[in-house]
């Protein structure tokens, strides 16, 4: 890693694993509006970090940032860095292509393309790599395991995704960012459209992904954090507030700000 | 820390007040029920003292109700962090209320059979111990209504006193009993209702153990030695004399 980087003083909710991402002093701006104001934090390797904050807080823009989806649209900037196993991502010599093939993302609703279950997942493969039909088959059926979709879309692999239940839905698109072999997976919100058993598939499935891959999942949701995650940050107004192991954050946070969110007292 | 500001769903502070009340209220009778039980020794009354036996229903019953809303509201409201130790504790403390509620029946039970003999003086010291617990109680359950851990930590710190007290009038039944085999029944009666008063207070440093916690988060972190020396080798030694070597 990077030696200026290792020198910076970085909250840290978690010692013991390696960090995968560090962030440092990052400041985004949508035009005029200053919507994150100088998050630091050291997202651990192979463990799932959620982030919570009211409506607004910058949490779905801190995890956009992370794949610089930002970049698509104009007057958007963003300023600090953003450590990717000691590389900075925000740096524009960081080329997309590979920036996206190292990090997935997961949305709240799920998009699968309108065509077959087959093709969307072996559409971004095919992007990245050229591989026989063999091996993309395999491929694409290694990340429908994964995805634990495998054994309920096996017979119907030609048929077109939008046919598939919401929750379906949603562990294809997981399906389709973990083909890809990425290295961190970001989820925001990813059950937030979906009923309690497809939520708790997705949950359970979050929990058996993290011994592959980082995540970081935006949730408004706080049982979900607390189920699902290993430390949880807080963020309010552009700013972190508290970022801590998940067990501490929602049994004894330090800050009074926490404390009244997650207890219901923000008004 | 425990945050003063209401919820935004209001009838979740309305739950947690209620809790908090239930447990004032259901301390508050046990305290009763102590100075009820000390009472009926006095005036040797077997009726009151049944009377306050069957009392004892009336705690049990109130801790099965405080564990009903500690449910109910761990299933319906979820509650993090300050909210989440408020109901875990008042879930612990109903349990020890429960206890001082059984010692206090415990003491009018006894106070039958000693009221069938003839009085013996040291009876009339039941009192002083009972009275160190009583105000225990009261001022633990104060701190408990108000949030307020140093008050908290002054009922758990002088617990030594009832433990100095007991360990006195131990010292002071057994001399009696020695004296005279006969006071040995009323004396023995005596001696366990000692021992009750003597929980009661451990059951109050329990209570403000938890006053503690659910203020901060953590345990309290002082130790205090046990100062209830009746189990130790001082006291095996009564016939020293003609105790083999």
């Amino acid at each position: 890693m990077d030696d200026r980087a290792s020198a910076i003083a970085t909250p840290a909710a978690d010692t013991a694993h390696r960090i995968k991402i560090r962030v440092h002093d990052l400041h985004f701006h949508y035009k005029e509006f200053h919507a994150l104001k100088g998050i630091s934090m050291d997202i651990p390797e192979k463990q799932v970090t959620a982030i919570i904050g009211p409506s607004g807080c910058g949490k779905s823009t801190l995890l956009r940032i992370f794949n610089r989806i930002y970049a698509i649209y104009p007057g958007m900037e963003a300023k600090g860095k953003i450590l990717v196993d000691g590389e900075d991502i925000l740096d524009t010599r960081y080329s997309m292509n590979r920036l996206r093939s190292k990090i997935g993302m997961v949305f709240q609703k799920p998009v699968p393309f309108p065509m077959t279950i087959f093709e969307n997942v072996a559409y971004g493969i095919r992007h990245h790599e050229k591989l026989s039909k063999a091996n993309m088959a395999n491929r694409v059926e290694e990340a429908l395991h994964s995805a634990a979709l495998w054994s309920e879309v096996k017979d119907k692999l030609k048929q077109n995704a939008l046919s598939l239940s919401g929750g379906q839905q949603q562990r294809l698109c997981i399906a389709r960012a973990i083909a890809l072999k990425p290295e961190v997976l970001l989820l925001d919100e990813p059950t937030s459209a979906l009923d309690p058993i497809a939520t708790g598939r997705i949950e359970q499935l979050v929990e058996e992904l993290k011994s592959q891959f980082t995540i970081v999942m935006v949730t408004h949701n706080m049982q979900q954090a607390a189920r699902c995650s290993d430390q949880t940050a807080f963020m309010y107004l552009g700013e972190l507030i508290e970022f801590e192991q998940t067990e501490k954050i929602f049994t004894k946070p330090d800050k009074k700000q926490t404390e009244d969110y997650i207890t219901g007292r923000f008004g | 820390m425990t945050t003063s500001k209401d919820h935004i769903i209001k009838s979740y502070d309305a739950e947690l007040s209620r809790l908090t009340g239930e447990i004032v209220h259901m301390g508050e009778l046990s305290v009763k029920q102590l100075e009820a039980a000390i009472d009926v020794v006095e005036r040797r009354d077997e009726r009151a003292a049944q009377r306050v036996v069957d009392n004892d229903d009336t705690i049990d019953r109130m801790e099965q109700e405080v564990s009903h809303d500690v449910v109910r509201l761990l299933a319906l409201r979820a509650p993090m962090a300050g909210d989440l130790r408020n109901v875990f504790a008042a879930l612990r403390i109903a349990a020890d209320i429960e206890r001082i509620g059984d010692y206090a029946a415990n003491v009018a039970k006894r106070s039958i059979p000693l009221s069938m003999v003839a009085p013996v003086r040291p009876a009339a010291g039941l009192e002083h111990l009972a009275r160190l617990a009583a105000t225990g109680v009261r001022d633990v359950l104060a701190a408990y209504h108000d949030r307020d851990t140093e008050r908290a930590y002054a009922v758990w710190k002088n617990d030594t006193v009832l433990d100095e007290a007991y360990t006195g009038y131990f010292r002071q039944l057994l001399t009696y009993m020695m004296e005279d085999p006969r006071n040995i029944t009323p004396c023995t009666h005596l001696l366990f209702m000692a021992k009750n008063i003597e929980r009661i207070g451990d059951h109050a440093t329990n209570i403000a153990e938890n006053v503690w916690f659910q203020a901060t988060g953590e345990p309290l972190p002082a130790q205090r030695k046990k100062l209830d020396r009746t189990a130790s080798a001082d006291f095996s030694g009564l016939s020293t004399k003609s105790d083999p070597p």
